[in-house]
């Protein structure tokens, strides 16, 4: 087979809807690496100054520039694989270039390597092999699932396994049955909320993009699942890839959106193939496209690979990388329901919060309401990882204790060890320590300590961790990834990271103390999005919890 | 644009315990300009789409949990925002004192840039100088650019991404760029190259609008070590029509650089590679000051301009003679004003009968 030529390459995709990307990876994947004059010639095709398009370029960290370094290996050094064998993978593959690469998403199966488009994983670089990401792992508590309901049944991956097990009867009654506004009611009642971390009602979304006057609409889902720690939304696309269709068409058919996207993190190469295969599959069952179940309802859904860059899961972001824009945060207002993908209004969901609508508008709103405990509607899946027997995806009904999840469905931490400490939201929460971890997890359980429950990954750290590392290795991540928009956290995640690797920053513990907090308060007020608002709960907490470990660290 | 009904609709709004009036679309930034409040800021620029980035023109708006970015927050009827609070101050201070901790220096010379100064200004004004939050220093000078006019001192970048902006809203030529991102962002041109090979056009519109002198005037400081004091005249561009409005910088009898004016009514702060860098010649010692006639050694001598106005009549009189009234041709300065060039016109038609007559503006 000969390789595409440039211009078949600019052929095949510019007359597709949000285009870059798939040109760039369409480039990336013929040549290994982008050339100048792959950017020179895609600037034509797109009609994209080649300046902003070089720039554009230089902020995915899996973009490759340098022609020696083809297929070079991606080895994950995230706060799991960190103490699971990254680094001496990373070290036994130096030979053949590879580089560490932020948490890839595979805290449950570590350590993740990427080579050359395919995901390996294994704990030592001769045991490496590609193997499909982990199901959840049986549900221990006598709970009820709700996203987790079908996902282990054989078969549910494809169309008619997925059919088989109650895919797609959601989108049945909602076309022959239910009006626009009924599915929005039926959402807004039973309290879905967003479960990508922020928590925002779905159904007040949906309402205000099925009010917004401009068309066309469109619907995202938002699978850029970036939060160190957090493989919830690689498990539901793996292994039940119809289920965020369903729930993406349910979105659509409320809200009048007619176009679709898949925005999906570099780093789960295996996902993107499920999807492919599911859309083409859904395509051809008339459950997605022109005609779907036969009405004039039509909803065509298009997949978009991310290229290394945290910051794209942030709804701004994600829309300005869709549009083949330079990924910075969007300001705000105006929110996406009326100005998102091309400034129109758009629908941007998690993952989970769309397989979880598809649960709730099939087996009704009472039903879903009441998976919660104390007064909570429905469940969340936490990404359990780290110094933990049975790490994996747990679907938890909201309200459940957390030491309830981590000994009694996780099996506790290992023999003679005990928990340190377990971050909160991935990263993002910082960390919760010693009687805190007397907490449930409900947001406002957990905003009352301080942190937040957001995207739901808890990575445990025992007691043989050094929590100053492990702070300055959530921090470093914080500082990788941050965009460059604004002053405190492009600084501030930097100056942090300096000060708890011990490489600036005052001697004298009180001036340090002031530092720290000092920069931390200021980019948790007026950071411009949620990663700079977030990244100083890290040395919030680590002050917090570890008093005495951070003088002994600063005094040193 | 006419403006409607709607577009001149007002509100009210409280702003710092005043009740002012604003018009819908205005921004809280914009309203409290009008009215005199200052709020500090670094990456805007009137000019350009607001871009909510140094986060020092943060303030509270009630019933908001956190401060709102007022450059990009449109003042909403009714809204009660405070400009300066004690908190509001503290947050500018750290986050001035961080901007200081990434460069090499605060204090530039002001000839670098109409903007130059906003930093330091802004340092001073807050009494950021204490040195705290040392570490890394961020962006890299570009000392490889040996172009003659932009400085690319980009140790003292404070991604504000002002240039960025400028080159693509108002210049249209997007040359300048963004790489990377955090801390290791630096601004750049395509492959990282030197500004001749890139898209730029050297209309010096990135320099004017730099507020730390990252981005300087590399022909202005030539006489950075003159003593005297910069003054400030206005005046119009003199090289072609748009009539751009300028300032040009002089100390004592020298004349050192050229600044667009912000508010010139035709350019906006906006000047071209000309008007911006090429103004050496009214300085340079071949320049003309009196006529020249060539004498019969075959040399040019100085003249007064009768003398002159002579030569050239008798000259043109001779090839018309010779060869008809349509062999003679004029080409108006596009560095005339209408007046002149109404003139030359004028002499070609009606005095020599000929129509052909040009101005250069046209090419």
């Amino acid at each position: 087979m000969t390789s595409p030529t440039d211009q078949e390459l600019i052929e095949r995709w510019r007359h597709e809807p949000a285009p870059l990307l798939p040109l760039l990876h369409a480039f990336h994947d013929r040549d290994g690496y982008l050339s100048d004059e792959a950017l020179r010639a895609v600037a034509r095709g797109l009609k994209i100054p080649l300046a902003e398009l070089f720039g554009d370029v230089t902020f995915y960290h899996h973009f490759e520039r340098d022609p020696s370094r083809t297929n070079a290996p991606r080895v994950c050094t995230g706060p799991v694989c960190r103490y699971q064998g990254g680094p001496e993978i990373l070290a036994a593959l130096e030979k053949d270039g590879a580089t560490p690469m932020p948490c890839a998403g595979r805290c449950d199966d570590p350590v993740p390597v990427l080579r050359g488009g395919h995901a390996l994983a294994g704990t030592a670089a001769d045991s490496l092999r590609a193997h499909l990401s982990p199901l959840p792992p049986p549900n221990p508590g006598s709970h009820e699932e709700c996203v987790f309901s079908a996902i282990r049944e054989p078969g549910r991956a494809r169309l008619d396994g997925y059919r088989r097990t109650g895919g797609y009867e959601a989108l049945t009654k909602a076309v022959t049955e239910l009006q626009p506004a009924d599915l929005i009611h039926l959402v807004t009642e039973n309290g879905l909320a967003g479960r990508g971390g922020a928590g925002f009602p779905t159904g007040t979304k949906w309402q205000a993009v099925a009010d917004a006057a401009a068309h066309p609409k469109t619907v995202v889902c938002n699978a850029d699942e970036g939060e160190p720690g957090c493989f919830k939304d690689r498990a539901i696309l793996c292994h039940d890839p119809h289920a965020v269709l369903e729930g993406m068409t349910l979105a659509a058919y409320a809200t009048g959106a007619t176009r679709g996207f898949v925005y999906l993190r570099y780093e789960y190469p295996e996902a993107f193939r499920v999807l492919q295969h599911a859309i083409h599959e859904a395509e051809q069952a008339g459950l997605l496209g022109g005609s779907i179940l036969g009405t004039d309802f039509a909803f065509h859904v298009h997949l978009r690979r991310g290229a290394g860059a945290y910051i794209c899961g942030e709804e701004g972001s994600l829309l300005n990388s869709l549009e083949g824009k330079h990924p910075f945060p969007r300001n705000r207002p105006p929110f996406p329901v009326t100005h998102g993908y091309e400034n129109l209004p758009t629908v941007v969901n998690n993952v989970e919060t769309l397989a979880a609508a598809v649960q709730l508008i099939r087996r009704g709103g009472k039903w879903y309401r009441n998976l919660g405990m104390n007064g909570h509607a429905g469940t969340k899946v936490i990404s359990l990882s780290g110094d933990i027997r049975r790490p994996g995806n747990y679907e938890v009904p909201i309200g459940l204790p957390l030491k309830t999840l981590l000994y009694e469905w996780a099996g506790g931490p290992f023999e003679g060890r005990e928990i340190q400490a377990v971050t909160m939201a991935g990263l993002s929460g910082g960390f919760l320590a010693a009687d805190d971890l007397e907490v449930t997890l409900d947001e406002p359980g957990i905003r009352a300590k301080g942190s937040f429950l957001g995207a739901g990954g808890i990575m445990v750290f025992d007691s043989t961790r050094d929590m100053i590392a492990v702070a300055h290795e959530a921090m470093s991540f914080f500082a990788h990834e941050s965009c460059g928009k604004c002053f405190p956290c492009r600084i501030g995640t930097q100056r942090l990271t300096e000060r708890l690797a011990g490489e600036a920053g005052p001697t004298e513990l009180s001036a340090w103390i002031d530092e720290v907090s000092d920069l931390g308060e200021t980019m948790k007020a007026v950071s411009a999005c949620g990663l700079g608002l977030a990244a100083p709960l890290i040395t919030e907490s680590l002050l917090k919890y570890f008093p005495e470990r951070v003088a002994q660290h600063v005094q040193a | 644009m006419i403006a409607t009904e709607k577009d001149l609709k007002t509100h009210t709004m409280m702003l710092d315990g005043e009740a002012v009036s604003f018009t819908e679309g205005e921004t809280i930034y914009e309203v409290a300009q009008r009215v005199k409040t200052d709020i500090p800021t670094l990456c805007y620029d009137q000019r350009l789409e607001a871009f909510g980035g140094c986060r020092l023109c943060v303030v509270e708006v009630e019933g908001q949990r956190l401060p709102v970015a007022s450059c990009t927050t449109k003042a909403t009827p009714g809204m009660v925002v405070r400009t300066s609070t004690a908190t509001l101050e503290k947050h500018r201070k750290t986050l001035l004192e961080m901007v200081a901790s990434e460069n090499r220096e605060i204090d530039v010379d002001p000839l670098r840039g109409y903007a130059a100064q906003e930093l330091a200004t802004l340092v001073d004004r807050y009494d950021a100088r204490g040195g705290r939050f040392r570490g890394k220093r961020s962006g890299a000078t570009r000392e490889d650019d040996d172009n003659p006019f932009i400085l690319r001192d980009y140790d003292l970048c404070i991604s504000c991404y002002r240039c960025v902006r400028v080159c693509a809203e108002q210049e249209g030529d997007h040359a300048i760029s963004v790489m990377n991102r955090g801390f290791e962002t630096q601004i750049t041109v395509e492959f990282e190259g030197l500004l001749k090979d890139s898209a730029c056009t050297f209309c010096g519109q990135c320099v004017q609008t730099c507020p730390t002198g990252a981005l300087a005037d590399k022909k202005a400081l030539r006489f950075a070590e003159l003593p005297g004091a910069i003054e400030k005249t206005r005046t119009i561009c003199a090289y072609c029509g748009v009539g751009c409005s300028v300032d040009v910088l002089t100390k004592g009898d020298t004349m050192v650089g050229i600044q667009p004016a912000m508010d010139g009514p035709a350019n906006h702060g906006a000047l071209c590679v000309k008007g911006q860098f090429a103004y050496d010649f009214v300085q340079h010692p071949d320049r003309l000051k009196t006529p020249l006639v060539r004498g019969d050694d075959g040399k040019l001598h100085e003249a007064d301009w009768d003398t002159a106005l002579d030569r050239a009549a008798e000259g043109l009189r001779r090839v018309v003679d010779q060869h008809g009234r349509h062999a003679v041709y004029a080409v108006a300065s596009g560095r005339a004003p209408s007046e002149a060039a109404y003139a030359v016109q004028k002499l070609m038609r009606a005095g020599w009968g000929t129509n052909h007559i040009d101005n250069c503006s046209r090419a």
